[in-house]
Parts: C-alpha cells; structure tokens; sequence
C-alpha cells in the first residue's frame, strides 16, 4: 500500500472531523494487520472500485459515534443509536469519502466509492480483498476511531 | 441541446450524445446517461473540453408536481379561508368539531399525496391571513407528526382539528396587540399570556372534545415546566399538545413576524434543538427526522460549490434531500434550475457542505425570482 492513495482517506477523516465535531483529531501510530478486520461497536464499511480496489472501514465505539451523531443533529441529545444517529454516521462516512475522491483524483487515481454500508455490533469481522491491511488510529476529545485501509491498485 | 464546457457540468445533467474519448473514439458514457460527480470526474481526466447537455428534461415525479402543486395550492387556500369564515363567527351553526374535521381530512389527504409539496406551501403566507394561515400550517406540521408517530386516523384528525384551533384564543386579544412591533406593555404581555386559556374557554362553550380544549389549553406549556399558563411539565402535558407545541413553534419562526423577519427554516431548527429542553424528547427526534436536517426550503451549497434548494424530503433520509440547482460552481444563475436527488447512490459522492446565512438565504432568493420573472 503506498501513502500516495491512503493520505487522501486519511487528511478526508481528518478535516471531516475538524468540521463536524470543531475538534482536533491526533493521528496515532500506524499498524498493519491481516485480514479479516474485527470491527468495534460502529463499522463504516466502503467499498472501493476503479484505479482502486479494496475497502476503507472506520471503526468506532457508540460513544464516540453518538457524539459524531449529535454534532451532526444541531447538537440534539442523542442516547441511543437510532435510525437518526444512524442516518448521520452514514453522512459522515458520505463526507469522507466524497471528500477523498477529489483528492484521489487529483494524484490520478479514478475511483467509485459505493455508499458508506453500516455494521453495529461488537462481533463485526469484516475480510477484506487484501490480506493485510493499514489500521489508522484517530484520537479525539470524545473518543477514538480507527480507520482499516485494505487497498491495492488494479492491475 | 447544449454545449457545455467539461468544468462547468454539473451532476444531474443528461447527456445528450455520446462521449467518446477522443485518442481511440471508443464510447466512455453513452447519450441520455445522467451525469453523476464520477462521470465528470471521468470526463476531466480525458483531454475532453465540451460535451452536449440535453435540454432539461421532465421526470414523472416532476410532471405529477407541476399538476399536484396548483391543486394542493387551491386546497390550502381554501381550508385557510374556511377556518377564517368558521372561527371568526362563534355563532356559526358550521363551528363544530364534526366540520372541521372535514377540513383535516382534506389537509391529510394532500399530506399522504405528497407531503413534501405541500409543505413547500407552508411558506407561502400572507401577512393579513397570519393567523389563520399559521394554524394551518401547524396543523400540517401536526400532521406529519403524528403520521410518523403511527397514529390512527381517529388519532390524526383530532390532532389535525387540535391544531386548527390551538391559537384560537387569539381571537380574544385585541388585534393591536398581537400585531405589535414595539415592546409590549405588562399588561399586554399578559393578555397574550391568557391566550391559551381564552381558547379552552371558547372551545369548552363549543362542546369541543376534552383533547381539543386540552390542547389550545396547554400549547404554551414546555417539557421543562417553564412554560405558561400552568407551569405543567413532561407528562402532566397532553401528548398532542406537545406536538403542537413544536409544531407551532417552528412555523412561527419560519413566518414573518411584525417585530422581526422570518428565519430560514434551518435556522429555526437550530434554534428549537438549542432549546431541546422545552420539547419532548422523542416527538423532537421524529420532528427532525421528518423535517429533515436540511428542511424543504433551505439553500444549501454542495462539497463541489453548486447552490439549490431543497425542494423535497425523503423519508428516513434526513441529509439527503432531493434540491433544485440554481447557481453554478461559480455562483453563476443557471438558466434553466437542475434537479439532483441526493438519495439515489449515483450520487452519494456529493453531499451538504454548508447552508447559507441567512443574508447569502436573501441574496440568493432575489436573484432567483429576478430571473424567473424576466
């Protein structure tokens, strides 16, 4: 995997959050593992086509995607995972990627992103197309997120 | 047909023929293809300068629209001129709760039929018609309310009819006061104040249902108890009443108003879940889950700078409305609008950057209606 298709995933998740949540998120140390990837008790799964083929999971525990939720609500106080805590982590995952696909472009990579695909559940195992794959630690005030970066360039 | 310049397509754009790329004229997106954010991105990255935009054309959804929009247009007009008629005169034989609830059904039967539409009418009012044009739309509001919270019909139209009558009290406040620019004296404060109790006494003497005076009683009462005229709080407050609660709250913002102006329909959302305390909780979520995050009405400008507005709410679908594109990346007008429907996967890729302020709100709606006119 090379930096010059995961930075844009990564700088998207960053200013996404920046502009959601008014916070700073600090990049934690980098990992790899293989596949498949256990998810947390949140799971944004994207699919990736084109120049690109893979997959981009952000993995997030209820708590820090009720907060996400809630910035995304006008600040509405938001308990438990609902429907509406669920449509807004979808628009997250929308805004990241809508936001990685112009800077993918821009290093001459095309890709198709499917819709973000959301998994709840502490079990979640997600196999991915490659079998390592990238784990990227995001701290915030309110939580953490890891984003699992599985991709390859189509040959 | 038209030949547009490839950075200035916009997604939602059909094309009107073939592109072909251009070192070995092989098809890259057949005509009649409507253009999403990865076609023009396609489109970019091959040595392509113009491509041929069909004319707009009509969607069946559009056409059903354009001979639904005049008809529910009648329809509101007429049930805001019935309720006038029928609450003005309290010796009218037609004040009873049996007709007005004729005229729910009516409101009801658009709101099945295309609640968004009719929403989109909940901002046309006129200033003289406040009143009554305001209970109309609370009633609306109330409505789909009730809808998402599954009530039956029996349950929906005595809302429906609650609300209708809600402000009803009103009609005991002389009209100088409630019009009133300036700052209000004690004294007139607290004649609007007794509204609510004014509108109980009216619709007691009606024989109107327990529920329906209850609401009209208790409208001004907040989840919180810091409401009047009781100081009720959470579930000492009638359930339909803390519907029309919200309901009323937001149309009011929504509204112009003597001694303010109107706020954009964002905004008032924001300003209500800034208040979340007043309102019950769960009618609130479902209030913002129909309402949308970005409601009907709003200008809203996308993550690849084209402004529109929204021009319908799918359901379950809060962040993706389906908007009509009015200015281009430039913020140029375009001549003809361009309608995009967020909620199709084609174009998940675009999404809500931001909604305007409130003064780019006003700018931007003059410039439309300019064009419009000519």
């Amino acid at each position: 995997m090379k930096a010059v298709y995961i930075n844009p995933f990564l700088n998207a998740a960053y200013n996404v959050i920046k502009d959601i949540a008014g916070a700073e998120a600090t990049k934690g140390e980098l990992s790899l593992d293989s596949s498949p990837i256990k998810g947390d008790e949140v799971n944004v799964v994207i699919g990736v086509t084109g120049d690109l083929t893979g997959q981009i999971i952000f993995c997030l525990t209820e708590k820090t995607a009720l907060v996400l939720a809630s910035k995304m609500l006008f600040t509405l106080a938001t308990d438990t995972f609902d429907e509406l805590a669920k449509s807004a982590i979808g628009e997250l995952g929308n805004m990241i990627i809508g936001n990685a696909v112009t800077e993918l472009a821009e290093k001459g990579f095309i890709c198709d992103l499917t819709p973000p695909a959301l998994f709840i559940g502490k079990n979640v195992t997600v196999s991915t197309a490659v079998s390592q794959f990238l784990v990227i630690p995001f701290q915030t005030n309110f939580g953490k997120l890891d984003i699992n970066v599985a991709l390859k360039e189509t040959t | 047909m038209k030949a547009v310049k490839v950075d200035k397509l916009i997604p939602g754009m059909v094309l009107a023929q073939d592109v072909l790329i251009p070192s070995t004229g092989v098809t890259l997106l057949p005509s009649n293809a409507v253009l999403t954010l990865e076609m023009i991105r396609r489109i970019t990255s091959f040595n392509i300068s113009v491509v041929f935009i069909a004319d707009p054309q009509k969607s069946e959804e559009e056409k059903t629209e354009e001979i639904l929009a005049p008809a529910m247009a009648q329809a509101h007009e007429n049930v805001v001129a019935a309720v006038r008629d029928i609450v003005t005169n309290p010796e009218d034989q037609l004040f009873e709760e049996q007709i007005i609830a004729g005229l729910v059904g009516e409101l009801l039967e658009h709101v099945e039929m295309d609640a968004s539409l009719f929403l989109n009418l909940t901002h046309l009012k006129t200033y003289d018609n406040y009143l009554f044009s305001h209970s109309v739309n609370v009633s609306i509001l109330a409505l789909l309310i009730g809808e998402q919270l599954n009530y039956s019909s029996e349950e929906l139209n005595q809302l429906g009819v609650a609300a209708l009558l809600h402000d009803i009290g009103m009609l005991k406040v002389p009209m100088e006061i409630w019009r009133k620019s300036g700052t209000l004296t004690p004294d007139e404060y607290q004649e609007i104040r007794n509204h609510p109790l004014y509108g109980e006494e009216i619709l007691a003497a009606k024989n109107m249902s327990k529920e329906i005076r209850a609401v009209a009683a208790q409208h001004h009462e907040r989840f919180d108890g810091s409401g009047y005229p009781n100081k009720l709080k959470s579930s000492e407050i009638n359930y339909k009443a803390r519907i029309v609660a919200l309901a009323d709250v937001y149309d009011a913002c929504i509204s112009e108003r003597p001694y303010r102006e109107r706020i954009t329909p964002q905004e008032a959302l924001r300003l209500i879940v800034a208040d979340q305390e007043l309102y019950d909780p769960q009618i609130l979520k479902v209030f913002i889950s129909t309402m949308a995050v970005y409601p009907i009405g709003s200008l809203v400008k996308l993550n690849t700078g084209e402004i529109g507005k929204v021009i319908k709410v799918r359901n379950k679908q809060p962040f993706r409305p389906v908007l009509q594109i009015y200015f281009d990346r430039e913020e140029k007008l375009l001549d003809e609008p361009i309608r995009l429907d967020l909620s199709e996967d084609a174009n998940h890729l675009l999404f809500i950057k931001d909604t305007l302020s409130p003064v780019q709100h006003k700018k931007a709606l003059a410039e439309i209606g300019k064009n419009r006119n000519q």
